[in-house]
């Protein structure tokens, strides 16, 4: 059985101009406990690559420029 | 600067080290760092290893903080007795004093090391304690509206103690020795699928609540009540080693905001004068102590035609409302506001829609668990559980600190008694063929929806009411489905095959909760354990604790007596409480 | 293949280059690890960071030195304090918040009179936790600051001292111009014994703020009011709920059998708050006069109320 392509919008935005993962950060990858967020290869910035967050916040209070905006998953809101 | 990038963090490789030391501790959130913090200021030689599924700097049940200690017992406010014969009475009896009685009087020199190490608690304007009153009898409510500096403090605390922390390690095994002792445990990178063995004189586990039983009612996997990323590997581990559990029909549900499923926090709320109400603005809860039978009556309220069910503090000065949305929205669960005002809710204005939580395993609010004794013994040999994954009742956070205190401090002595335990060698082989067959499959179903639908499967007949009826079909369902697991699962990178052993935990936790719901016939801690096949509770034939294990490879349950009571509960209070019991209403 | 499964040691070299780095983004990484270290020798580099060209570093150093305690922290942090930049300020004194060991008093002593009032009122917050005895002159003074958030703080150092010297200041404090200075002021006065600290508790039970009002009638609870408690039971007419709910409940605590009646007819009152409390109050007086007003209320609408009536006549027996 194939895989498909399952959209979702994610609730966690990071402002890339903002990020400072190219210059060495990765605090918000390293905080999350559901380890969902990831440093772009593309990009170099930092992302939310899987759709499984608890809304904690870690990622966000933690970021030093604050980069990250934590979103209410949209089937909760 | 860019080597520190980890290009294709989540591929998977082939990997398998073996470290050894005098004590592991699985979990880094609230109990397992003060175990391990405790282990090592006892014994400073001692090598002491925190294994940690995410990171400990953020991970667990407190991973933003916390807005007070439910349960501290603080003297001047309450004693050690009067919180015991609480915990006793909440129970409905079925409670082993010994641990109940040892944390009581343990935990207010924990609250006061805590306090030392940065963690901020309400203070009055002398400096002294803020205990709030919100129990009935005694006094145990102390608010940190400052929260949220619980991991920080923790995790400098470990660093100086050189505690040795593995971060992003998933725990999936115990290892056991041939007379049965624990050996070490099995664990694989997250990020990597590289497996870890770790040999230990002494493990303990701290690996929090089964998070991830039920769905929440949102259909967001990810939007429980506990945090998600504990899955349950504890109780799966644990049952796979021998350990016995307790209690497990005991089920945790909790009240709180609906669709944002975070907690209510009538603990918060409630010495400023908040309270639950129904759509009439009228208070409806008769019970005095959280427990089974509040939540039956919260149910019961729901299913009526006066629900659904409020936070109301809109009775309030306007600047009380104000103060307690303030502190509800910044420390525990900071995404509350945001949510509120997405919602356009306002504490002063609105009451709060609430309601019931999906299930779980958790003693932190309710009573199951790995069966411990009063210094966090399973019955495995060298083998330790603490906090919401340990069998005594009502711990939240003041109970896994204080208990994984006691833990630390025991296996720490033990574990310079004894040698290391031979184990099987081939445990190692078996377990990575396991985990990694997922990883074999060109073709097949992903994790999520396996644990999609093992979740729904629980929602859908295991959640109280419990009809036997609906748990035998579960049960059939549960068994295809940890076919479908066991077949066709397909996992494709390293954060897949996390996914993919979680789900293992979840199917394991949920036919636990289903063999020891059907096990216990009759009803008992209200809406936790309603049966409807067997309505009454019998103290005659079931006062006793349920303990579940594997034998011969399959599940088992037996009755094991109730300890005597150290405190004893004088007759007439015992009836102030049945007195209290309300009856469901389907 | 062999991995390393624990966290790195730190690597101090490492991070002392890249603190020098030209970009300041790297500068401010390097300060974060070393506030991950949580070791004591970070401190001196971090403090050096206070310095930085890049209010974003000095910003992360203020952050980074709240893991840290001591003399160095603290006299590092009372630079940051001070630093021009607002969110470098602001972070500082929060830092300075958390600081626990009484060592690090002597630079937060010498900013209580700075001449930027945020900077007094955070180096006051800071010794608040220090509990110096030292601290109390730089506190006494600091109540005639003219910025009330100065007075509070200063309030608070005293407070926590608990020195019964200090009482004419606190009990003047529970006059100032500014509602929260009161607030804090009358809170303080719990650990005094004395007649003075009580007089100044009646008298901001006529406070015109009704949270002044509330603390102060939370307060009395703990006072031995003997043939005063006629003036706590004259709160019972207060125009506002929420104090009347704290008049009830001292004297409740104080077992007030002067006051049954008075408080017997709070269980008309319509908040159900008030009902509440004032059953659990008769039920701690315990005294079979209050039996009347409890009966009444056996079948009030409210479970709360019914649970506390049942118990307080529990108590009376
Ligand atoms: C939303 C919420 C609000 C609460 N509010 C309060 C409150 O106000 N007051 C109060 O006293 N209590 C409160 N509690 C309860 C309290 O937080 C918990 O009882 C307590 O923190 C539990 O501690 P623990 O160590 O058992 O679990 P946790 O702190 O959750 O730690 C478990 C750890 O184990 C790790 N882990 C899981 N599986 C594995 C594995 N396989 N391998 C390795 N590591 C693993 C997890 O990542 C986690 O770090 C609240 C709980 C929640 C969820
Ligand atoms: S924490 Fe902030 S700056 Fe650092 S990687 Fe994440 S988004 Fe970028
Ligand atoms: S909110 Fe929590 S779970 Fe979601 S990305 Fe941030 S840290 Fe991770």
């Amino acid at each position: 059985m194939p895989l498909a392509n399952t959209p979702t919008s994610v609730p966690v935005v990071v402002d890339e101009d903002k990020c400072i993962a190219d210059k060495g950060c990765t605090v918000c990858v390293d905080v999350c406990p559901l380890d969902v967020l990831r440093i772009s290869d593309l990009t170099g910035k930092a992302y939310m690559k899987y759709d499984e967050c608890w809304y904690c916040m870690p990622c966000e209070a933690d970021c030093p420029t604050n980069a990250v905006t934590v979103n209410i998953p949209y089937l909760l809101r | 600067m860019l080597e520190r990038l980890e290009k294709g963090m989540d591929d998977l490789r082939a990997g398998l080290n073996e470290v050894d030391c005098d004590l592991l501790v699985i979990g880094g959130g609230t109990a397992g760092p003060m175990a391990a913090y405790r282990a090592r200021k006892k014994n400073p030689n001692a090598k002491v290893i925190l294994l940690e599924k995410a990171n400990v700097k953020r991970s667990g049940a407190i991973s933003m903080g916390m807005d007070g200690l439910n349960n501290a017992v603080i003297p001047g406010h309450s004693t050690p007795e009067q919180y015991t014969k609480e915990i006793t009475i909440a129970n409905d009896g079925i409670c082993d004093q010994a641990a109940v009685y040892k944390y009581a009087q343990e935990c207010y020199s924990i609250i006061e090391e805590l306090d030392q190490f940065g963690i901020r608690f309400q203070k009055d304007d002398n400096g002294e304690y803020d205990v709030k009153k919100v129990h009935h009898i005694g006094t145990y409510v102390l608010p940190m509206p400052n929260g949220d500096t619980v991991k920080k403090a923790l995790y400098r605390q470990l660093r100086r103690a050189r505690v040795l922390i593995s971060n992003r390690y998933m725990a999936t095994r115990l290892l056991t020795g041939k007379s049965g002792r624990a050996a070490g445990a099995i664990a694989v990178n997250t990020r990597s699928g590289e497996f870890l063995v770790i040999k230990a004189k002494a493990v303990i586990m701290c690996t929090g609540a089964a998070g991830r039983l039920g769905l929440p009612t949102s259909g967001y996997m990810y939007g429980t009540y506990e945090n998600p990323t504990n899955s349950g590997e504890g109780y799966a581990m644990a049952y796979h080693a021998g350990a016995k559990l307790a209690n497990l029909e005991c089920f945790q549900i909790n009240p709180l905001i609906k669709d944002y499923n975070g907690p209510a926090c009538a603990y918060v709320a409630g010495p400023f004068g908040g309270y639950t109400a129904n759509s009439k603005n009228e208070r409806f809860i008769e019970c005095d102590y959280w427990s089974g039978q509040m939540m039956q009556e919260f149910f019961n309220e729901l299913q009526s035609g006066k629900g659904p069910v409020y936070l109301k503090l809109n009775h309030l000065h306007k600047d009380t409302a104000d103060h307690i949305e303030h502190i509800l929205h910044t420390v525990e669960r900071p995404s509350r506001g945001r949510f509120h005002e997405q919602r356009g809710t306002k504490y002063s204005e609105q009451m709060i829609e609430m309601h019931i939580s999906e299930i779980g395993f958790c003693s932190g609010h309710s009573a199951s668990g790995v069966y411990v004794d009063e210094f966090a013994r399973t019955t495995v040999p060298g083998l330790y559980a603490a906090g919401d994954m340990a069998s005594v009742p009502h711990n939240y956070m003041l109970g896994a600190f204080t208990n994984g205190a006691i833990a630390g401090e025991h296996a720490i002595d033990f574990a310079a008694d004894v040698d290391f335990e031979e184990f099987d060698g081939a445990a190692v082989g078996i377990e990575q063929e396991r985990v990694l067959a997922p990883t074999k499959r060109e073709d097949g179903i992903p994790p999520n929806q396996i644990e999609y639908k093992v979740r729904r499967l629980v929602n859908d007949y295991l959640q109280p009411p419990k009809v036997t009826a609906k748990y035998e079909l579960c049960q059939a369902r549960l068994a295809e489905v940890r076919e479908d697991m066991e077949e066709r699962m397909m996992v494709r990178d390293a954060h897949e095959l996390m996914r993919s052993m979680e789900v293992a935990s979840i199917l394991d936790c949920a036919d636990m909760a289903a063999h020891a719901s059907l096990y216990r016939k009759e009803s008992r801690w209200g809406l936790y354990h309603w049966r409807t096949d067997y309505p009454d509770s019998s103290d005659e034939e079931w006062k006793c604790h349920v303990l579940l294990s594997k034998q011969d490879g399959k599940m088992a349950c037996e009755k094991k007596a109730v300890q005597p009571y150290i405190i004893p509960i004088a007759d007439d209070e015992k009836d102030a409480y049945y007195k209290q019991r309300i009856t469901a209403q389907a | 293949m062999v991995f390393e499964p624990f966290e790195e040691e730190s690597d101090f070299e490492l991070l002392e280059e890249n603190l020098g780095d030209p970009d300041p983004a790297v500068r401010r990484v390097a300060v974060m690890d070393l506030a991950d270290t949580a070791d004591p020798m970070a401190v001196p580099l971090i403090a050096r960071a206070v310095s930085d060209e890049s209010p974003e570093v000095r910003l992360q150093a203020a952050i980074a030195l709240g893991e840290f305690d001591g003399l160095e922290t603290a006299t590092a942090l009372c630079q940051a304090m001070q630093d021009g930049d607002n969110r470098v300020a602001r972070a500082a004194s929060d830092s300075l918040s958390e600081l626990k060991d009484p060592e690090a008093a002597p630079p937060l002593l010498t900013l209580t009179s700075h001449e930027d009032p945020k900077v007094r009122e955070g180096a006051l917050l800071g010794l608040k936790q220090l509990r110096r005895p030292d601290a109390l002159a730089n506190g006494i003074e600091a109540m005639k600051d003219p910025v009330a958030a100065v007075r509070i703080q200063a309030v608070g150092v005293v407070g926590y001292l608990k020195a019964e010297e200090a009482l004419p200041a606190l009990i003047s404090c529970c006059r100032d111009g500014d509602p929260d200075v009161r607030k804090t002021a009358v809170g303080a006065l719990a650990f005094s014994k004395s007649s003075h600290a009580r007089d100044a508790l009646f008298a901001a039970l006529e406070d015109e703020n009704w949270a002044v009002r509330e603390i102060a009638a939370e307060v009395l609870g703990r006072f031995p009011l003997g043939d005063n408690a006629q003036r706590l039971i004259g709160l019972l007419d207060d125009s506002y709920w929420q104090v009347r709910v704290k008049a009830v409940r001292s004297l409740g605590k104080l077992k007030v059998t002067a006051a049954i009646d008075r408080i017997g007819s709070q269980l008309d009152e319509v908040t159900s708050n008030l009902r509440k409390e004032a059953a659990a109050a008769l039920g701690e007086i315990a005294d079979p006069a209050a039996l009347p007003y409890l009966e009444k209320l056996v079948d009030d609408p409210d479970p709360d109320v019914r649970k506390n009536v049942r118990w307080a006549l529990g108590q009376i027996g």
